[in-house]
């Protein structure tokens, strides 16, 4: 194998590593959409996530209990944005901000308490030794030359967001619930006429994506991290808001949207690193560039495939209208 | 059903013009042998016990408006049951209890003889209750069969249960529509996405059919073929609520109604016990007196004020266009009525002659009193006074003013001199009676018919020498539809060129001076008044 | 005249009071979720009033806080009262800061602090305007929404702040993405001495009455208006809705940016990439205010008391997280969401029974 063959495979796999919780929060965010609900403040809820995993694992010692205290923290966060915008009428837009403000404020609030209360009982506010997940090679797939790699060595949580992906993709394609959800973003009418409650059906997407970008929090926390920092989502809620829109709301589209920005973004990390370390050339000369313009690349690249792609898509056409809905 | 009585109010108000009359009578004859064909009083003997559907003191009010009080009524099996009243009377209301989109504040229903409990779609569903609401609740972007799993399935996951697809097959054959089941519903022609609404709802049961208002839409033969449908069902044993306020009709499809009146059920029974004045006296609670529109009254003079030439207009550069060779003059002191049905052109044309869009091809002349260079006042009434006329959350006043707010005496040096706007708002107020309590009220807060004249107010008040008006009086009340046809044409009179695309075919027979017909984006022809409501229904049908 | 007069001050003392209460019952929650972690409440409260106003220096920092955030709020209400979802109010202040701190560093050798302020100023207010402009533009001519653009942009100007804070205006001798401090002369004169009084609050002031005279009274404003409520309507009028869209979007951005020259020269005096979430918090600003600037006035010191006591209460012994504070605003902004809401659908009711029921309403 050369090197460069090693390159690919390894920024291959850290692509998909990166993209895993874009992927995951998308399809949330998809489901979320498709009942007629944009919810701005997949950040937020990521954030909570984060928080929940982190400091449950702490305490717990057990990853598993810190995700699914993750999963709980992402949907009462959807909760609360389903009383507000499903049931109280409230703007969906603004109401996401809030929604982030809340994430933000509580998770850097819970993660200032945590490191006090830890630190007065005298423990380390690091994960305990090996409560974290770390990756899980499938036997004998993982050795598969190029794939193996990139698909069968991964986080449990990214085997398990392929499979949520395909189910997903089923239900929606092939199922009458998958009517249903489109039809509660689409046409809420028809819904209703058919005895369908529209308020109780979107409030249960809401909640499925928020369980979504709850799990998607811990994966960045307690998976690919193992650290907790104040807003270390870093803005990836809202690349996956401008990929849901990339991908015209249909899945195989998001998915390879979060797919290219994972490689960009792993591409960004190991320019960033390969400043200090490379010994390529063409890489070196790149990094004369300030590293933030790497970092910056992702949002651009969501701004231009959104410049690029988003005429002609029209989305569920009730986005952002409460039901019932009232004429203004 | 006496021949006799449906002749004296054919086209309903306005038009008692002998000639429309008797080619009236001619379609309704072919539905009248429909209708005879079923035996009175059949649906009676098969269910002597109990009536198909009985509605026991059923109330509902809307913050304190009371929609439905204290309603009862009994509707035999195999029937068609109409029920009539103005708008606003409350039909669709009780429509909607009777479906479980609603749930009534007090009041008992019954199926067969079996209480029922109200405010739940599946709990009526299962009892064979099904609605066609006015507007249909369909998902434009899903394919028939979907639209009707979606409606009709029951468990979560199939999407192609079979046993629904052997219902639909059998209602299908019944009724003898072939539906194409994989065809996306929004490139159906709205008789065709009825038709999807009916299958829908007879599917899964099928013992009771709500109808609401299903002839709205449909052109007079697309009518003829719904009440065939509506006949063959009730002689299969199915019970159907015909909802209307077309009087006419009612009589052809019905043989028993039960007419609203604000909310109250004032009469219940056979339709030929009551003469037709008799029932629209009902309906109305006093005589209404219908305005008597009156011909042209001075000939159309002068030039042309709007001339379109071979106008063309396509939306995308690949899409076929959407008008072809549109050719129309209109003159002043003269109506042009444009007919058709609903989505072959007309909000293009509108948009065209407004001068929101431009014509792809061929030229659009306005001339202000033949001099093609002043421009000219256009006053436009769009269709959708929500989102092309009014801006909802604003007050009255600054409505009334939208035209006008940047000329000289309603603004100065940037600023707005709202007591100027007061002034004239009020007497615009007083002038086209528009009930509000204060100008300073949000135009939401007034019914549509007052939001309709606050359009009119502001659009007519500055003399315009063009009008174009686009189904000016849809969802209003009789008054307020008298008021609206009365001004335009005052306009008339005055010299104004009106261009009238119209939905309502009786309403625009009767105040056009001359009548041209859109067929997908074609004006097929320019017919004179003389013309029959039959004649124009074949043209906007597309036939020659 | 006299009557019509009274129901408006009614009115708006009602929207008032509904909102204090809003606010009143969050903090009170908020203290008794505190006081249920084994905060003290009393003494929390305390020292929550003493930070934000229990002195002239209290207040003046109180009221220094809320400066950038009347503005990011004014920001925030212009647009939206015109249908222009700005949440882009964080980066247009970031690098209107950046515009600023630039300038004062590039004009520090004319030693003309009376040329140099106001170009700083003027400077920040253009660039956080055009940065508006650019999400103007791509919603308008390549069908991007607004609101998401502008998040978009947010972290782009993040990035490109701290790109050039660690390149062309980073400070001697640090690695840090950091400015040099300005020297004293050309930080914005106090009015009070020995306080944070600087006359940039005075400036943020006067621009909210400017603004809500133009919003009230002026065809502009009415257009605006007529604009973001329904512009299939406006362009039936043949209103320039396009252009009203990019005017106020330039004012809106101007606001933000405006706002970050101001907390630079004002307030930090040199500039990181963390200014602090003026922002975001604008938009909870702007619908504390109901999007009217005099309101925003108020609502904006309300937040800055908020902000500036919880950061003495982080301070204190009891620690609690100044994060607390932007919990408080996410939930004001929550619960006057819904009582927007609710109100909307409640007045729609009430229509019904005002008007005679001759409308066929199918609710």
């Amino acid at each position: 194998m050369t090197a460069s063959h090693n390159m690919i495979t390894f920024l291959s796999r850290q692509a998909l590593t990166a993209a895993t919780p874009m992927i995951l929060a998308g399809v949330g965010e998809l489901v979320g959409e498709l009942s007629g609900v944009i919810n701005i403040g997949i950040e937020g809820t990521m954030l909570m996530g984060c928080i929940a995993a982190y400091t449950v694992t702490g305490v717990s010692n057990h990853g598993t209990v810190g995700l699914l205290a993750a999963i709980a923290a992402g949907m009462v966060m959807a909760m609360i944005f389903a009383a507000a915008c499903v049931w109280g009428r409230a703007d969906q837009i603004v109401a996401g901000t809030a929604m982030d403000l809340l994430g933000v404020g509580l998770s850097g609030m819970v993660w200032m308490m945590y490191q006090n209360w830890r630190e007065n009982l005298g423990f380390s506010t690091a994960l305990p030794h090996g409560s974290g997940f770390s990756r899980v090679p499938i036997p004998l797939l993982h050795q598969i030359a190029f794939l193996g790699p990139v698909f069968f060595d991964q986080y449990a949580l990214c085997y398990i967001t392929l499979c949520l992906c395909v189910v997903v993709w089923w239900v929606l394609r092939h199922t009458r619930l998958g009517l249903i959800i489109g039809a509660l973003g689409d046409a809420p009418e028809a819904c209703h006429a058919a005895g369908v409650r529209v308020r109780m059906g979107r409030s249960l997407c809401l909640l499925f994506a928020g369980a979504c970008s709850g799990a998607a929090g811990a994966y960045l926390s307690i998976m690919q991290t193992h650290a907790f920092a104040t807003n270390m989502t870093g803005g990836q809620g809202f690349v996956v808001l401008a990929l849901v829109i990339f991908g015209r709301w249909k899945l195989p589209g998001i998915i390879g949207g979060c797919l290219f920005f994972g490689l960009i973004n792993s591409l960004q990390q190991t320019l960033q690193t390969a400043r200090y370390t490379s010994q390529n050339t063409a890489l070196h000369a790149l990094t004369h560039v300030p590293f933030q313009f790497f970092q910056m690349l992702p949002y651009l690249a969501a701004i231009v495939a959104l410049a690029i792609m988003s005429r002609k898509a029209p989305g569920p056409r009730y986005i952002n209208v409460p039901w019932p809905e009232v004429k203004t | 059903m006496p021949g006799a009585a449906s002749r004296s109010l054919l086209i309903g108000p306005g038009t008692d013009d002998d000639q429309s009359c008797s080619t009236e009578s001619i379609i309704y004859a072919g539905l009248h042998r429909l209708t005879s064909a079923v035996p009175r009083g059949w649906g009676a003997w098969m269910t002597t016990a109990h009536p198909a559907l009985g509605l026991t003191g059923i109330c509902k009010s809307f913050g304190g408006v009371c929609a439905l009080d204290d309603v009862t009524l009994e509707v035999q099996a195999g029937t068609v049951h109409g029920i009539l009243g103005e708008n606003g009377a409350g039909k669709t209301t009780l429509m909607n209890i009777i479906a479980g989109l609603m749930r009534p504040d007090s009041g008992r229903m019954e199926i067969m003889g079996v209480p029922i409990s109200t405010g739940s779609v599946r709990a009526a569903r299962s009892h064979g209750i099904g609605m066609v609401h006015q507007h249909f609740k369909l998902v434009e972007n899903q394919s028939v069969l979907e639209n009707i799993v979606l409606a009709a399935g029951k468990s979560l996951l199939p999407r192609r249960p079979r046993k629904l697809l052997q219902d639909i097959d059998s209602w299908c054959r019944k009724l003898n529509w072939p539906l194409e089941l994989d065809a996306p519903v929004g490139t159906l022609a709205v008789g065709r996405q009825q038709r999807v609404e009916i299958i829908k709802a007879l599917c899964g049961g099928g013992k009771i059919l709500i109808l609401d208002e299903p002839t709205a839409a449909l052109t007079p033969a697309e009518v003829d073929e719904l009440a065939a449908a509506v006949a063959s069902l009730a002689r299969a044993g199915m019970t159907v609520l015909f909802i209307s306020h077309k009087l006419l009709e009612a009589r052809r499809i019905c043989q028993s109604i039960s007419i609203l009146r604000r909310g109250k059920v004032v009469y219940s029974g056979s339709i030929a016990d009551l003469s037709v004045e008799e029932i629209a006296e009902k309906m109305v609670g006093v005589k209404m007196d219908v305005p008597r529109l009156t011909p042209s009254a001075r000939p159309t003079q002068g030039p042309p004020m709007l001339e379109l030439v071979d106008v063309d207009y396509r939306i995308g550069k690949r899409r076929p266009p959407v008008l072809k060779q549109i050719n129309l003059t209109v003159r002043p002191y003269e109506i042009l009525g444009i007919a058709g049905v609903d989505g072959n052109g007309q909000s293009e044309l509108a948009a065209l002659i407004s001068g929101a869009v431009n014509p792809t091809a061929g030229r659009i002349v306005r001339r202000s009193g033949g001099n093609a260079s002043v421009p000219i006042r256009v006053g436009y009434i769009p269709e959708d006074r929500h989102k092309e006329a009014l801006v909802l959350p604003l007050a009255v006043t600054s409505n009334l003013l939208l035209r006008q707010y940047r000329q000289s005496p309603f603004a100065r040096w940037g600023f707005c001199r709202y007591g100027t706007w007061r002034k004239h708002s009020t007497d615009l107020v007083r002038q086209y009676d528009i009930r509000c309590r204060r100008i300073e009220d949000a135009a939401a807060t007034l019914s549509g018919g007052n939001q309709q004249k606050i359009v009119l107010a502001r659009e007519l008040s500055q003399q315009p020498e063009l009008i174009l008006a686009v189904n000016p009086t849809r969802g209003l009340d009789i008054s307020a539809t008298a008021f609206v046809l009365r001004q335009l044409l005052e306009a008339r009179a005055r010299g104004a060129g009106i261009i009238l695309i119209h939905g309502d075919l009786d309403e625009l027979l009767s105040i056009s001076d001359r009548v041209a017909v859109i067929n997908s984006g074609a004006l097929t022809a320019t017919a004179w008044p003389q013309a029959t409501p039959v004649e124009i229904g074949r043209l906007m049908l597309g036939g020659a | 005249m006299f009557k019509r007069f009274f129901g408006n001050i009614w009115s708006a003392a009602i929207a008032v009071a509904l909102a204090a209460l809003v606010c009143g019952v969050v903090l009170a929650l908020a203290i008794g979720a505190a006081a249920l972690l084994g905060y003290p409440p009393i003494r929390l409260a305390d020292l929550w009033l003493r930070g934000a106003a229990g002195s002239w220096y209290a207040l003046s920092s109180s009221c220094a806080d809320a400066c950038p955030l009347l503005l990011t709020g004014l920001a925030a209400g212009v647009a939206f009262r015109a249908g222009v979802l700005n949440i882009g109010a964080q980066g247009q202040f970031l690098l209107g800061a950046l515009t600023a701190v630039a300038l004062t560093t590039r004009m520090m050798i004319f030693h003309q602090p009376a040329l140099v302020i106001p170009t700083a100023l003027l400077g920040g207010a253009v660039a956080g305007g055009l940065w508006g402009l650019v999400a103007q533009y791509l919603e308008r001519y390549r069908s991007v929404p607004v609101v998401l653009s502008t998040i978009l942009l947010n972290f782009v100007a993040l990035y490109l702040a701290q790109a050039a804070l660690q390149g062309p205006l980073q400070a001697l001798g640090t690695a840090a993405a950091q400015s040099p401090e300005i020297a004293g002369k050309y930080w914005l004169p106090l009015f009070v001495p020995y306080t944070d009084f600087h006359i940039g609050i005075i400036l943020a002031l006067v621009l909210a009455v400017l603004l809500w005279v133009v919003q009230q009274r002026s065809i502009f404003g009415f257009e605006a208006r007529v604009v973001g409520l329904n512009p299939g309507t406006a362009r039936a009028m043949k209103m320039p809705v396009t252009a009203r869209q990019f005017q106020i979007m330039f004012i809106s951005g101007a606001c933000a940016g405006l706002g970050g020259a101001i907390q630079l020269l004002g307030q930090v005096h040199f500039m990181t990439a963390h200014m602090g979430n003026y922002g975001y918090a604008g938009i909870a600003v702007a619908l504390l205010g109901r999007l009217n600037p005099l309101g925003i006035i108020i609502s904006s010191l309300f937040f800055g008391f908020l902000d500036t006591g919880a950061y003495r209460v982080e301070e204190s012994s009891l620690a609690l997280p100044h994060n607390m504070a932007n919990v408080i605003k996410a939930l004001i902004i929550l619960v006057m969401l819904v009582l927007a809401g609710l109100s909307l659908r409640k007045s729609r009711r009430a229509d019904r029974r005002v008007t005679a029921p001759a409308q066929e309403s199918a609710p």
